[in-house]
């Protein structure tokens, strides 16, 4: 049974159209990212999965069920805006909301210390929440967001305002959720952490499914077309080869790119022998380049 | 049910740790007992200290009244000695009266003087009128012309009496006033009773305790439902409690917070009536109905307040919906006079069907006239009963949308159309 089905999913904000037919199947036990510009319909999308707002037309089905009743305490959710009560003491505001979503005074006991400890802010158990950092609250509000060990967490932009430091330790929680058997969907436009992080892919832009699959599969879509070669040797040869497009030569690095349907290994017959050849990688082509080469042409 | 619960008790205790509690419940106690017993002080002292002078000018035309007027006046010091009133006699002047008129007044300008009377000539006669002359810009004045008028008329009405020969000892005995006992049917025998200033107090008391108890509260969740609106705490909230729980739990909260700083005063106000002697100015059952109409008039502005903050995102766009409220509030602040002394009139029985202003009308009305037709009573309990779950549903459909909506607030079209939304 998938974690999260949305089906032809629509939602309009007077004449703006934020979520337009968007669907997706989400599988259990996976971290999947909701990729997309600013805009995009991210937010929108995690706030109807979490029944805020209701869409216009469209099915979502969160843990086999149509409607939260009942599963509500299964799912964590991390809003985009954090919130949480300032003056409220760190233990306290974890163990309200661990209440309202039915934990036990005891299971608190017993999470809470364990959780602060996880995210490295077990001296500021007794502090006001408004005497903590940005990161530092960010990273309370997800364990506020995790504290009842739900099988789906929910985390809209969970990396931005996060260090290097904090952000490899939150990522580290999450797979090791994941490999606990939990989902976690989160939306981010961090390409970096989507592409070290994700099982799967959903690129949205203008409320649209634009791309979606495991990292291997968009990128099979993405065939490779350039190559790096760091040779020594008389390289002229090398633009006249019927397979090759361009060539760009920094020193005795040469960025190849090949045309429709040249093949990297075809190029690398032709070199051998003639050339003393240092090194020769085929660049995938990132995430990022991706992301930003899908929205270019979709919004054309 | 349980998650009302705790987001009930969240509130309750984070009201308990506001400023504004900790005032209201300590300080307004304090504040009250000490002006209380401040003003007696002042009475008393009033009584025995030094005393402010005022002196009247008085030129007396006709010859046969000054003496007369000095002589009451010195007799009303005796008896007044907060409100002694000094004569200081000029006589008619032989070169006319309106240099000597201007004189004077220039000395009332300056407030040598508090006043001067003229007395004229024929003032025994038919036409007779006397002229008095004085800053006339407060309420001390006001006292001391009341006390120089009095002095004038009986001086008059002396002098007549004696012009037609009667004895003064006669018209002393004529005069005489004679002492009224006041006794109350309804008070317990070798009691102590409230005088009259007391007992009219005791309404106007309960309701300010209703509306103090009320506004106070409602005020602060308000405001917190606004923060926690622009915090975003309450997406957080959300996706654990339904809307309807989160404001019902918010409500149940406050409104214990709220009834436990109504006893609190409650208990020091009667505590301080019943160190004066005056434990039975209130009523048992006056207390039953308080509770009753307090807790039930609480649940139905608490509702509103909750609806209010939620369509706005600032306190300031909210005043504009709190005016219409706290009007309704006002009206039993403004009547409280003529509803606690006509309990029984038009106005105060149809108010008191009337369910948002009714609590505080009823409440006034009962601490008047403890025996008020049960069937009134019963009706107007009814109705305000049946009006709280009414205007909660209404509140919670417009908290509902209300509480996710940002930008600008909501205006009146809008929130008939969340009421409607599915």
């Amino acid at each position: 049974m998938d974690a999260l089905v949305i089906e032809d999913v629509t939602k309009a904000f007077g004449s703006v159209q934020a979520v337009n037919g968007l669907s997706a199947r989400i599988p259990p036990g996976s971290v999947y990212g909701f990729l997309g510009p600013n805009g995009a319909g991210k937010t929108t999308t995690l706030r109807m999965v979490m029944n805020i707002i209701s869409p216009d037309s469209g099915s979502i089905q969160v843990l086999g069920r149509s409607s939260r009743e009942g599963v509500a305490g299964r799912i964590g959710y991390m809003p985009e805006e954090r919130g949480l009560y300032r003056k409220m003491k760190v233990t306290a505001v974890i163990a309200y909301f661990g209440k309202l979503k039915g934990m036990s005074r005891q299971d608190l006991t017993g999470a809470i210390p364990r959780w602060l400890e996880d995210v490295d802010l077990a001296e500021w158990a007794n502090k006001r929440v408004e005497d903590l950092s940005r990161g530092m609250q960010q990273k309370l509000q997800f364990v506020v967001t995790a504290i009842n060990d739900p099988d789906l967490l929910i985390l809209d932009e969970p990396f931005s305002g996060l260090d290097p430091v904090n952000l490899e330790l939150l990522r580290g929680i999450m797979l090791r959720l994941r490999d606990a058997g939990k989902t976690v969907i989160f939306s981010t436009h961090m390409m970096e952490q989507a592409e070290k992080l994700c099982d799967f892919i959903l690129l949205i832009n203008n409320g649209r499914s634009i791309i979606d699959g495991t990292l291997d599969q968009i990128r099979s879509r993405y065939p490779s077309n350039t190559v790096a070669v760091e040779l020594a040797g008389e390289a002229d040869f090398i633009a006249e080869l019927p397979m090759v497009q361009g060539v760009e030569c920094s020193g005795r690095k040469l960025e190849i790119s090949l045309g429709e349907g040249g093949d990297p290994q075809d190029l690398l017959r032709n070199l051998v022998g003639k050339v003393d050849i240092r090194s020769f990688e085929v660049r995938t082509p990132s995430l990022h380049d991706m992301f930003v080469d899908l929205v270019r042409t979709n919004d054309a | 049910m349980r998650r009302i619960y705790i987001v009930a008790v969240r509130e309750f205790l984070e009201m308990l740790k506001t400023k504004a509690f900790l005032l209201g419940v300590f300080v307004v106690p304090i504040v009250m007992v000490g002006a209380l017993s401040f003003t007696g002080r002042l009475q008393k002292k009033m009584v025995s200290g030094p005393q402010e002078t005022r002196t009247v000018a008085v030129t007396d035309h006709s010859g046969e009244l000054g003496e007369e007027i000095g002589r009451l006046l010195e007799e009303h010091n005796k008896w007044n000695t907060t409100k002694k009133v000094l004569v200081e006699s000029i006589a008619p002047p032989p070169e006319g009266l309106e240099g000597l008129t201007k004189r004077t007044k220039e000395r009332v300008k300056k407030r040598e003087l508090v006043g001067y009377l003229v007395v004229p000539q024929d003032v025994l006669g038919e036409a007779g009128r006397a002229q008095y002359y004085s800053r006339g810009d407060n309420l001390a004045e006001l006292n001391v012309f009341h006390t120089v008028r009095n002095a004038l008329n009986n001086a008059a009405t002396n002098t007549r009496c004696v012009r037609r020969g009667i004895s003064p000892q006669v018209i002393k005995d004529v005069r005489r006033k004679i002492p009224v006992d006041n006794n109350s049917v309804t008070a317990k025998p070798g009691k102590k009773q409230g005088g009259l200033p007391v007992k009219m107090m005791v309404p106007f008391f309960f309701m300010l305790l209703m509306f103090a108890g009320t506004v106070g509260a409602n005020q602060h969740l308000l405001t917190s439902v606004i923060e926690e609106k622009n915090s975003r705490v309450i997406e957080v909230i959300l996706s654990s409690v339904s809307p309807f729980q989160f404001m019902a739990g918010k409500i149940l909260g406050l409104s214990a917070v709220s009834l436990m700083t109504v006893c609190i005063w409650g208990l020091v106000a009667y505590g301080t009536a019943a160190y004066h002697g005056m434990g039975d100015i209130v009523n048992t059952a006056n207390i039953g109905f308080f509770l009753i109409y307090f807790v039930l008039g609480f649940l139905l502005f608490s509702s509103i307040f909750a609806a209010i903050g939620s369509a706005c995102n600032t306190l300031k766009e909210a005043q504009s919906f709190m005016m219409p409220v706290m009007m309704v509030l006002m009206v039993p602040m403004m009547g409280w006079l003529y509803f606690s002394q006509h309990p029984m009139g038009v106005w105060a029985v149809a108010l008191s069907f009337i369910p948002p202003v009714s609590p505080m009308v009823m409440i006034l009305r009962l601490a008047a006239r403890p025996d008020l037709p049960p069937l009134q009573i019963a009706a107007s309990i009814i109705l305000l009963a049946a009006s709280v779950p009414l205007v909660m549903w209404v509140s919670a459909r417009i908290f509902r949308v209300g509480i996710l909506m940002y930008g600008k607030p909501a205006s009146l079209r809008e929130l008939h159309r969340w009421l409607r939304q599915k």
